[in-house]
């Protein structure tokens, strides 16, 4: 058998073999060892020449495939050993790192959510008002005369919605601590009632936390019966602080702007912003 | 618009309003003192403090047809037009 074997055989038994048993370069010179030593391996002395030259036989390598263990040590000599252990303790620590830092990562990124709505609160990002309005607030509120608020109306209808709705006037003039009244129009065309929900939006968005309604028409559903027209008041004030805030400062404009959607059931007010 | 989901950017938070929602005037039962305090802004440039009396008898209007929960005046901000002297600003 040992005639069979060429130098690419070995070449690719030697692959084969480092493939599947890595391990350090003594290894192999452990394992020729017990081959090389007279009359021990091999069927007979006249191919025992061969043999030095870096035979080793296939059942050998398919009996220390099957031998494995998962954990053994690759090499028999002492030292190389313990240094395996070493490398094999530390890899085992630095693995439990990872995992402990990868699961501390997706903790925080759950833990962040909460945290974060609590930050924006304290410091009053995102335009979240601390401040509640009480209707005794209204009573006691004194117009600053001083500073005039030009307050524009805009009126928009979702595609789906087939009202005409438009705002009754363009513009009013208020300042903060005074209610004041303005008017919506909305008329259904149609032949059928239609059952509409609105929103709204005031921009400067900064300017948004200081406008109070105190009633309106919207967030609640309106039915409009075929061919029907109706004044769709709001009432409204600028809450007294905005004139000493001093991000308002250059406010002059406030544009109060109303959406209608249609109400299907099921479907819920897509209200802008986070929530 | 408000929609932009931009991180950190200040978005819009609608609130409701604090008394709920007018129910709707149908039968157009206001619309007299309505069209009396769309005159009256028209002819007063749009200020809103020339026309505080018209907004406050559109409002009692609305509270007397059950078309607006019953609020003392006061509450509503017109604490000054109570004893019939509307505020000339």
């Amino acid at each position: 058998m040992g005639g069979l074997w060429r130098p690419e055989w070995r070449r690719v038994a030697f692959c084969g073999w480092r493939w599947s048993h890595p391990g350090p370069p003594t290894g192999v010179a452990e394992r020729l060892e017990p081959r090389l030593r007279p009359g021990r391996s091999g069927t007979g002395g006249a191919e025992r020449g061969l043999r030095p030259v870096g035979t080793w036989r296939r059942p050998s390598l398919a009996r220390d495939l099957a031998v494995q263990a998962p954990r053994r040590p690759k090499s028999t000599n002492p030292f190389t050993r313990a240094q395996e252990e070493e490398w094999r303790r530390r890899n085992k620590t630095v693995l439990t790192y990872v995992a402990a830092a990868a699961v501390g990562m997706l903790g925080m990124s759950y833990a962040a959510v909460p945290l974060y709505r609590l930050y924006c609160q304290t410091t009053g990002l995102g335009g979240s008002v601390a401040a509640g309005h009480a209707s005794d607030q209204i009573e006691k509120m004194v117009p600053v005369k001083d500073r005039v608020i030009r307050v524009t109306f805009n009126a928009d209808v979702h595609a789906s919605l087939q009202w005409n709705f438009r705002p009754q006037q363009t513009e009013i003039y208020v300042v903060p601590g005074e209610t004041a009244l303005a008017f919506y129009k909305a008329k259904n065309p149609t032949d059928k009632p239609v059952i509409g929900i609105s929103t709204y939006n005031v921009v400067p968005f900064e300017a948004g936390q200081y406008f109070n309604k105190i009633q309106c028409f919207c967030f609640e559903e309106q039915r409009l019966n075929p061919q029907e027209e109706v004044d769709m008041p709001v009432f409204f004030y600028i809450d007294p602080e905005f004139a000493e805030d001093p991000r308002m400062v250059n406010v002059d404009l406030i544009t109060l702007s109303y959406t209608f959607f249609e109400a299907k059931e099921g479907h819920t007010l897509p209200v802008p912003g986070y929530n | 618009m408000s929609t932009a989901m931009n991180f950190g950017s200040k978005s819009f938070q609608p609130r409701p309003p604090d008394k709920g929602s007018f129910p709707l005037d149908h039968f157009g039962e206001c619309k007299s003192f309505k069209e009396k305090f769309m005159k009256c802004l028209r002819e007063n440039n749009s200020e809103n403090a020339l026309c505080r009396n018209e907004s406050k008898e559109y409002l009692e209007c609305r509270m007397e047809r059950q078309l607006m929960a019953q609020e003392p005046l006061e509450k509503l901000g017109f604490g000054d037009l109570i004893d019939g002297k509307s505020e000339k600003n």
